[in-house]
């Protein structure tokens, strides 16, 4: 009952937010109501009861909170100084929950935003989060998360973005951001790039629940299918990916039994019905290459040469050194170690590089294979010495360790 | 009163000298650390630091900031990880850095944190 409520509630947060705007302009303004209003409802409902229309109780509430906040003295003076600081085209027809809630994300996902804002404002206007639990997913003080949010706001109303979807021009590259910050919420909840928890799957469900609705919203985007798909993908493994002191347990080493099938079905569903009907890029290749290895019964029975093939069309289309990192780990499965070993080297002198751990790591791990233990040793604990995530250095010293 | 207990040296010394076991057991070991004074609500925060090899340290010469790689300290000086315990009494404090030291066997320093007004 009670999360019914609050998935309810987040469900609701973007369609109620788009409402206010369209009524009164001031997204800051209206997205602090918006929050009092889902903590009214939060603390109400459980007790009377869910009212008929959700949606307009939860525009009511809000919107009294606005005009309370415009009565009083201060705020007057406060709204005349930014008057016009978010103005409206009005009445702009047909505009729908739908469009409001694209175009929330839009907003929140603005170019204009540094990145660690685009993530939280989008958590809070889109995801209906509270301030205070996004900071604890982020692991910093509250007052530092609100700080940011506020930050984010002035900034929004500081350029003069306009409540509307962006012209049809910008609106690939637009859409490229708001997918990124999907996908930087997800592998945040993932893989934390520090600290000593290896999952926080709340960031992770989030992420997911924000895929799935853009993904509801554009269906005919084939990447923003592409990146639910690769987010359900890689999730499936949750359980199997960490023992429960928290090390991290490799793909091949992991209890398939764990993986949640119904997710991988799902996954693949979605990419098989995108896949050639839209234009190929980075998120269907990835979410390609997790189907392979969700689909292998076991680790040995991954269709390597498939996935290196896919890893070859990754490349073209989105090339980078990550790419040709994971790459040489598939080429070595199919044409063994040395063949890797060789694709490794092209990039000893990639400056991108320079400060991943993680091409030692693969370098360890292949040369482990090639029988050249004390070179794999060498290169697991310069892995291990840079990586900023405590269960990845434990891995990589445990690794190094065994071979001692 | 609050206390900040500090370990330092390279972590990766340490696991080169101790090996795998001794890895193993620490691991156990912070985390039932961790979990004790989290259940004792004497935890404020607890962080672990990357490589002092990963360092950068920033001087001032020549009216300039000079940046350049590696530590301030020397390799086995450096600072590896804190908790920052809100206790009762120093003792308090003085007993947790000697659970702590027993596993680590590197000096701990145990240093109180001044106190601030609380919207300074």
């Amino acid at each position: 009952m009670q999360s019914n409520i609050e998935d309810l509630l987040r469900e609701l947060a973007p369609q109620v937010l788009g409402a206010l705007v369209r009524r009164y302009g001031q997204f800051d303004a209206c997205e602090d109501a918006m929050q009092e209003a889902l903590l009214a409802a939060a603390r109400q409902w459980p007790k009377e009861g869910t009212p008929d229309n959700p949606r307009s109780w939860l525009v009511t509430v809000a919107s009294r909170r606005l005009v309370d906040d415009w009565r009083s003295e201060e705020a007057r003076r406060r709204r005349e100084e930014t008057a016009a600081s978010l103005e409206l085209p009005r009445a702009q027809g047909l505009a729908s929950d739908r469009d409001d809630t694209l175009t929330l994300l839009f907003l929140c996902c603005h170019p204009s935003l540094t990145v660690p804002s685009q993530l939280a404002l989008t958590l809070r206007a889109v995801g209906g989060l509270t301030t205070a639990e996004i900071a604890s997913a982020f692991l910093v003080p509250e007052s530092t998360m609100a700080q940011r949010i506020s930050r984010a706001k002035d900034r929004i109303k500081a350029g003069g973005a306009q409540f509307t979807l962006p012209p049809a021009s910008e609106r690939g590259e637009r859409l490229r951001v708001v997918l990124q910050v999907l996908y930087l919420i997800f592998n945040e909840g993932y893989t934390t790039s520090s600290g000593p928890e290896l999952n926080r799957a709340d960031l992770t469900a989030e992420a997911i629940r924000l895929a799935r609705m853009l993904h509801q919203l554009v269906p005919e985007e084939g990447e923003g299918a592409g990146l639910l798909a690769l987010m359900l993908l890689t999730d499936a493994r949750r359980a199997a990916r960490t023992t429960a002191d928290g090390s991290i347990v490799p793909l091949d080493e992991q209890d398939r039994s764990l993986w949640n099938s119904s997710q991988i079905e799902e996954g693949v569903a979605i990419l098989t019905r995108t896949l050639g009907k839209a234009p190929v890029g980075p998120y269907q290749m990835q979410a390609a290459i997790a189907a392979v290895h969700d689909e292998a019964p076991s680790a040995q029975e991954t269709d390597w040469p498939q996935i290196l093939a896919l890893y070859e069309v990754l490349e073209r289309v989105s090339p980078g050194p990550v790419v040709t990192l994971n790459r040489a780990v598939a080429l070595a499965m199919v044409n063994g170690p040395r063949a890797g070993l060789a694709l490794l080297g092209t990039l000893d002198d990639d400056e991108r590089m320079a400060h991943s751990h993680r091409l030692e790591a693969v370098r360890g791990h292949l040369l482990e294979r090639a029988g050249e233990l004390a070179a794999a040793r060498v290169s697991y604990r310069k892995a291990a010495r840079m990586t900023a995530s405590i269960p990845e250095q434990r891995y990589l010293a445990l690794k190094a360790a065994r071979l001692a | 009163m609050k206390y900040m207990i500090m370990t330092f040296g390279s972590a990766e010394a340490g696991l080169a000298a101790m090996g795998r076991d001794w890895m193993l057991e620490m691991v156990k070991f912070m985390h039932g650390l961790d979990k004790d004074l989290r259940e004792s609500g004497e935890l404020v925060d607890t962080q672990g630091l990357a490589d002092g090899s990963q360092a950068k340290t920033v001087r001032f010469e020549h009216g300039i900031p000079v940046p350049t790689d590696g530590p301030f300290a020397e390799a086995k000086e450096s600072l590896v990880g804190y908790w920052i315990v809100d206790v009762e009494s120093e003792q308090r404090a003085i007993e947790i850095a000697s659970r702590i030291v027993a596993y680590v066997k590197q000096p701990i320093e145990v240093r109180r944190v001044m106190d601030a007004p609380p919207d300074f």
